[in-house]
């Protein structure tokens, strides 16, 4: 079959998908060509293709600096997310009462939009904020901590707050992993003399392995994102991947650099996406 | 049942009529980037009296200056211009001239009211061609925390050693800095670090010379004494680390005075001129400038509008209300009481009034001055070779600038 005869068969399904392919081109596909196509552009000869701001970018100390923090702000929060959000999910999954309003609380931060939850965290890591305030009060500090300063302290008010943001989420694909598991293999454990931690260690940890997997990656994927929390909370003294971008373009106007920076966070997002369609791939879940 | 449907064919055609005639209301589109309390005193106090006076609607819109630029090269560039006059940081003007995004207002410029300082029509003014009104000027003067000053018994600081003195001592005495410096980083930390190098006998966009040198040392040598906050300190955040006294000296836009004393009800904080550098005091005056989007549609009235807003009437509102400085030399016989002392400040601050080029390579100066602050004042880095690697870098980017205006 021809374009044509293509075309005259299909033309109404093709007068209906117009709007969807209109908006994917135009507002997905091609601004992500577009800077990808400035990234190799010179700012003053307009010279296509160059490779100067990739040099640029990559000889800059805060290219670096963002580089390493962004790959530091992912391992901590990670961490503290899978640390936390197991915890929760092990705690959620038992029956208790109270059990539907405390899921329902534990979600909240879920609904908070991200630069809410970043002004708050504010509140609570200024050097006049409330965890100096507690710290002060219990006696543990008796100046205040400059929390978002600079160095790990910042990458670790970062990291906090994004694992207060996204716990839950972590926390529901573990919840969705530990729900899926049957009870009759602990029944069967505990009837054999298997204790809480050799359960938990030996039939609980191995089950959920491909759901934990699933967890980091996804969330691995966003942290490399995280936008609000680090402009919010640090600025430009202790940047990230995707507020180096921003302050090249909106602060300092140079989209070329702005461009190569952008493209360089594709590039570590699609390779995180490449291991999850792969792990994706591999993972069986079954028992 | 005819009559029904006739009934509503009538009603349907004489609501039509109406709403084509509301359409045909003059409406001025007006961008401006305002805080809340600026937008409740311009749609209560300023807009009101211009809508009656010229009989039309004014659509006012929020635009951050950052963003002005590339919104307006959007509008310009789609040739949909739907905006008529638009108020601009002066800082960020290069953009505008630059993409050849403003009408040219040169054949307007004796409309300027004599009463406005001559020096604030400069900021407009690009290669003898007038392209900004101004508006609203803005010079940073000197907050300071007068009983914590009698506390210790120091005098407000008058130079750079002074300051140096009262940083130590605030450190000595409470365990923290208590002075404040703006050093997170674009506008906010690059007019701070420009006054001083201009202070300093130096020319910032040389980077390395003795003024710039010296500037350098001092910063670096103050900041294991300035407050901790210094690093989250922008113009917004200084009048809060103010109030809430984190900082006891501090300096900023003169628009402070009315969050600090009125809503912060902090009448113990004071403000003075400024200190002096090693061989001049020196203040860069900021402030908004007014402009017509190149192809806009409406341009007799936003010139209208421009020169309303310069007015005397206008301008004593704005003091009053919003505590921000005039343009106009006869705009302050409403100021209240309480602000008085502070309005001297600000206009001791305009005498040492400085303007920073109108250059096409401001941004990446902007940015280079900030990494040599970041790099030499926060990481303790040597002054002299950081300056002179920014020094190079900066002589490069004015050749490909010239070169390209050459071509």
């Amino acid at each position: 079959m021809n374009p044509g005869q293509f075309i005259k068969k299909h033309k109404f399904e093709l007068v209906l998908m117009a709007p969807l392919i209109v908006y994917i081109f135009g507002f997905t596909l091609g601004p992500v060509a577009y800077t990808i196509f400035i990234s190799f552009q010179e700012k003053f000869t307009r010279f296509f293709p160059t490779l100067t701001n990739y040099r640029y970018i990559l000889s800059h100390f805060q290219f670096k600096e963002a580089f390493i923090n962004t790959l530091l702000i992912t391992l901590i929060s990670l961490s503290l997310e899978l640390g936390l959000g197991l915890f929760l999910a092990v705690i959620l999954s038992r029956r208790f009462m109270g059990r539907g309003l405390l899921r329902a609380i534990v979600l909240l931060p879920l609904g908070v939009p991200t630069i809410v939850a970043a002004s708050n965290m504010r509140y609570i890591f200024d050097n006049q904020g409330y965890l100096n305030e507690v710290l002060y009060k219990l006696h543990f500090i008796k100046l205040p901590v400059d929390w978002t300063g600079t160095g790990m302290k910042a990458i670790w008010s970062i990291a906090v707050s994004d694992m207060w943001k996204v716990t839950p989420l972590v926390m529901l694909i573990l919840l969705a992993g530990l729900e899926s598991i049957h009870p009759r293999l602990f029944e069967a454990a505990k009837i054999d003399g298997a204790s809480n931690w050799q359960i938990f260690k030996r039939i609980t940890l191995p089950l959920l392995k491909p759901f934990i997997t699933i967890a980091l990656v996804i969330r691995g994927i966003d942290a490399f994102r995280l936008f609000e929390l680090p402009l919010t909370l640090v600025g430009s003294t202790t940047p990230v991947m995707s507020t180096y971008t921003y302050f090249e373009y909106f602060q300092y106007n140079n989209p070329y650099t702005s461009a190569a920076s952008a493209v360089m966070l594709l590039l570590m997002i699609l390779i995180s996406v490449t291991v999850y369609f792969k792990v994706m791939g591999q993972t069986e879940i079954a028992y | 049942m005819k009559k029904l449907l006739l009934i509503i064919i009538v009603s349907f055609v004489i609501f039509q009529l109406f709403a084509c005639a509301r359409k045909e209301e003059l409406v001025l589109k007006v961008v401006m980037g305002l805080a809340e309390n600026e937008w409740q005193v311009m749609r209560d106090e300023i807009f009101p009296d211009f809508e009656k006076k010229h009989n039309c609607k004014i659509e006012a819109y929020q635009v951050e200056a950052a963003d002005w630029p590339k919104k307006l090269q959007a509008m310009v560039g789609a040739g949909k211009v739907s905006v008529d006059v638009f108020s601009q940081d002066n800082m960020r003007l290069f953009a505008l001239v630059e993409n050849n995004l403003v009408e040219d207002l040169s054949p307007y410029k004796k409309q300027i009211p004599h009463q406005v300082m001559a020096g604030m029509k400069e900021a407009g003014v690009f290669g003898g061609r007038v392209y900004f009104f101004p508006y609203r000027p803005n010079v940073q003067i000197t907050y300071y925390n007068r009983d914590k000053f009698r506390k210790y018994n120091l005098q407000k600081p008058k130079d750079w050693n002074e300051l140096l003195k009262a940083a130590k001592l605030f450190k000595e005495k409470e365990g923290i800095g208590r002075v404040g410096l703006k050093l997170w980083g674009d506008g906010p930390t690059t007019v701070q670090v420009y006054e001083m190098i201009v202070s300093a006998g130096g020319k910032p966009l040389k980077f390395n010379d003795e003024g710039c040198i010296k500037t350098f040392k001092v910063l670096k040598k103050l900041y294991p004494y300035l407050s901790p906050d210094s690093k989250k300190a922008k113009w917004d955040t200084t009048n809060t680390y103010l109030a809430n006294e984190s900082f006891y000296l501090a300096q900023n836009w003169p628009f402070g005075i009315n969050i600090i004393v009125r809503e912060y009800g902090k009448k113990d904080i004071l403000a003075y001129g400024g200190w002096r550098g090693p061989e001049r005091e020196a203040h860069v005056i900021g402030g908004e400038v007014l402009g017509i989007p190149r192809g806009a549609k409406n341009k007799d009235l936003a010139l209208k509008f421009i020169l309303f807003l310069e007015s005397r009437e206008v301008q004593e509102k704005l003091v009053a209300a919003l505590g921000w400085p005039s343009i106009r030399s006869d705009a302050y016989s409403e100021v209240a009481d309480w602000q008085k002392p502070y309005f001297k400040a600000t206009r001791e601050a305009l005498e040492c009034g400085i303007y920073r080029p109108n250059v096409l390579y401001w941004g990446e100066f902007d940015k280079f001055l900030n990494e040599a602050v970041i790099r030499i004042v926060i990481k303790q880095k040597a002054v002299i070779p950081v300056l002179d690697e920014y020094h190079n870098k900066m002589q490069n980017i004015i050749r490909a600038y010239e070169s390209r205006a050459i071509h």
